[in-house]
């Protein structure tokens, strides 16, 4: 189903394009960086940073064109509710961020049972289900350990796979 | 008569009990993620890529490619019984198994959908092994130059075909292309965009970027836009077909076949082409005004059983390219060759010769899979669909935990967590504003491999990029490469010049 342009989506869509843009100027500035010597070949390491640094520039500026002329071409409308639920994603990604700062300090079990129930906490909020009761604490953080523990031991225990354990005994 | 010595020697590896119990594991795991909603086999194979560190190649392989035809399979069960296609290659089965469902023929729906994928695996496989060989022979005579063409023709189609907009798709695809840039310049030796995290010089690793921007961004998706979105399930009624049904789906698996096997083979872009291709194909040559009128209101079983059949011949197919160009033509086969290249294998032409074993044993595996999935499917088709009982926000919590596995356990780095949380983030934007996010992949996985073609190429030629013209084959290509840029701008171009002037 293709949509036509609506006027709320000219600022996201600028904004993207000046993403690209950026980015493509970011990588034009590391780019600089980088040694031209090209051996035989007349190919050196820094043509390709180049080369993307120049197409994704002109990406982001014909982009950036699109978003300001009447919206991206050729657009699919996106799944989903139209305006975005930010309190679920805050829960989620607060999840997603103590997982990578204290995976190394409480271990992988406790890391991602942490991860599990915040982020559980964001999607039954964006689902509209009640949450706060201490019983629903209760059973997600059991649920998360019942879901993390087995992963901890089928990885580490059968593949091998290292991830930090609570205590040096490997098991937990 | 070779050909046939080799795949025995392959089923003799492939029916091991070891590698017997991989591949049942890999299609029943892969039937699961088929039918979770939010799991491709991309996001499942790239979140199990670190048993690589343990498993031994041969059985891990099997097991991935036992996740790939599960997850086909799972897929059109999801797409026939609730409407979510959990990605593009089901679509059609969507639209036209939904309505069969809806109108009490899911049952029939679902069993042309399974027999047609096995038939069209099968077929597939038994191409698979009569041609990769004669590929692979063929591509032992392909340089630097012919090589880097050959890339370059991947990124073309998969930048120009997949989505709607060219502008997105070259824009995801240099997204992929940088991505492949960050860490040591693997001529040179010299660091490139590291600045200065040592976990960079590295480089960024493609487990990372595909859970990252399926996974992650899933879950991130979900809780932003999808948390209201409640779905229905039709009935399932018992999974049979009449002989009327047989008499329409044959013919219709078969073409499915011969239409989706020669997609698999070139980098043209996935599925999605060969599966709409059946679709139209099988709606135009219905002879029957009431199978006609089927089509699109009570759901006309060709409609299934042709696209689901392209979709599976496609994807076994696909894996031509990838063992013997070293070429990968979806999601899937690309995160298959990040899992060849972390045990040090890189496929690609020599492939057959250096690692024979493996490669006989895959195949040999693949006829064994197609037949456990039918075995798994048909009588199981109810237990797989008791799993979309489980609550989305369990689902999605859940995915966090195996993507922490994956990302996680490739290097032991708190760090590639956060960088996964910030691929995350880029796929949510790429999903919401529509940029395909397989070129990002596909660059990301080529991009480093390309580079170092041209570098040789251009070793060879002394500089002179005239070394790109200089034999037929390197020629053919850079004419292919053309092709695919300027011909479909053209044809638009007509066909808009003639409306307008037909509008006149």
């Amino acid at each position: 189903m293709t949509t036509t342009p609506e006027t709320n989506a000219v600022w996201p869509q600028t904004l993207v394009g000046i993403g690209v843009l950026l980015t493509g100027l970011a990588l034009g500035f590391g780019a600089i960086s980088i040694s031209s010597e090209a051996g035989y070949g007349g190919v050196g390491p820094n043509f390709l940073p180049w080369l993307i640094s120049v197409v994704l520039t002109i990406c982001g500026l014909f982009i950036l064109w699109e978003a300001r002329s009447g919206g991206f071409r050729e657009l699919d409308a996106p799944s989903g509710a139209e305006h975005a639920y930010w309190p679920g994603f805050v829960w989620v990604s607060a999840g997603l961020l103590l997982n990578a700062a204290l995976i190394t300090t409480l271990g992988f079990i406790l890391s991602c049972t942490l991860c599990y129930v915040l982020a559980v906490q964001g999607l039954r909020r964006a689902a509209g289900q009640a949450c706060g009761a201490p019983r629903v604490w209760i059973v997600d953080t059991i649920a998360g350990v019942l879901i993390a523990a087995p992963v901890f031991w089928m990885f580490t225990q059968f593949l091998a796979i290292n991830l930090p354990g609570l205590t040096n005994s490997g098991w937990l | 008569m070779e050909i046939f010595n080799a795949l025995m020697t392959g089923f003799a590896a492939a029916i091991t009990p070891v590698n017997l119990l991989w591949c049942l594991v890999g299609c029943a795991l892969g039937t699961a993620v088929g039918v979770l909603p939010g799991i491709g086999p991309a996001t499942a194979v790239a979140m199990l890529l670190p048993i690589t560190a343990k498993v031994d190649i041969t059985a891990s392989m099997i097991f991935f490619s036992g996740i790939y035809y599960g997850a086909m399979y799972g897929g059109s069960t999801t797409s026939i019984l609730l409407n979510t296609p959990g990605e593009t290659a089901s679509m059609v089965t969507a639209m036209e198994g939904n309505k069969m469902a809806k109108s009490g023929r899911a049952g029939a729906a679902l069993a042309t959908a399974a027999i047609g994928s096995f038939v069209a695996g099968t077929i597939a496989t038994v191409v698979v092994t009569m041609f990769a060989p004669m590929v692979a022979e063929f591509a032992v005579k392909l340089g630097p130059p012919e090589y880097f063409l050959l890339m370059l023709l991947a990124f073309t189609t998969v930048s120009a075909v997949l989505g709607k907009s060219t502008l997105r798709g070259m824009t995801a695809l240099f997204i992929g292309l940088a991505a492949g840039c960050v860490g040591l310049d693997q001529i040179s030796g010299q660091g490139r965009y590291t600045g200065g995290v040592p976990e960079l010089l590295d480089g960024i690793e493609i487990v990372l970027v595909a859970v990252g921007l399926f996974a992650v961004a899933e879950v991130l998706y979900a809780v932003l836009y999808e948390g209201r979105v409640v779905e229905g399930q039709n009935k399932l009624s018992r999974v049979h077909m009449s002989a009327r049904d047989w008499k329409r789906s044959v013919p219709a698996w078969l073409r499915g076949t011969v239409i989706g096997t020669p997609f698999g083979c070139i980098p043209a872009g996935g599925t999605e082409i060969p599966t709409f291709l059946s679709y139209a194909v099988e709606k135009k040559l219905v002879k029957d005004p009431k199978d006609k009128a089927e089509f699109g209101t009570t759901g006309a079983i060709e409609g299934v059983a042709g696209p689901e059949a392209a979709n599976n011949a496609t994807v076994t197919a696909a894996l031509i390219p990838l063992l013997t160009l070293g070429i990968p033509t979806s999601n899937t086969t690309a995160i298959l060759l990040g899992a060849f290249q972390n045990y040090g294998i890189q496929p690609g032409p020599q492939l057959f010769t250096s690692s024979a074993a493996l490669v006989w044993a895959l195949i040999a595996s693949l006829y064994i899979g197609n037949v456990m999935l039918l075995v798994l499917n048909l009588p199981m088709v109810g237990l797989w669909v008791k799993l979309l009982k489980i609550p989305k926000p369990q689902l999605y919590a859940g995915i966090l935990i195996f993507a922490t596995v994956g990302a996680y356990g490739m290097r032991q780095s708190a760090f590639d967590l956060f960088l996964l949380y910030a691929i995350g983030l880029l796929g949510v934007v790429m999903r919401r504003f529509d940029f395909p996010t397989a070129p990002v992949v596909v660059g990301m996985i080529l991009g480093p491999l390309a580079e170092a073609q041209l570098r040789n190429a251009m070793s060879i030629g002394e500089g002179s990029a005239a070394v790109f013209f200089q034999r037929p084959m390197s020629i053919t290509l850079v004419v292919i490469v053309l092709a695919v840029l300027i011909l479909p701008r053209l044809f638009k171009h007509m066909s808009e010049r003639k409306a307008r002037l037909a509008g006149v």
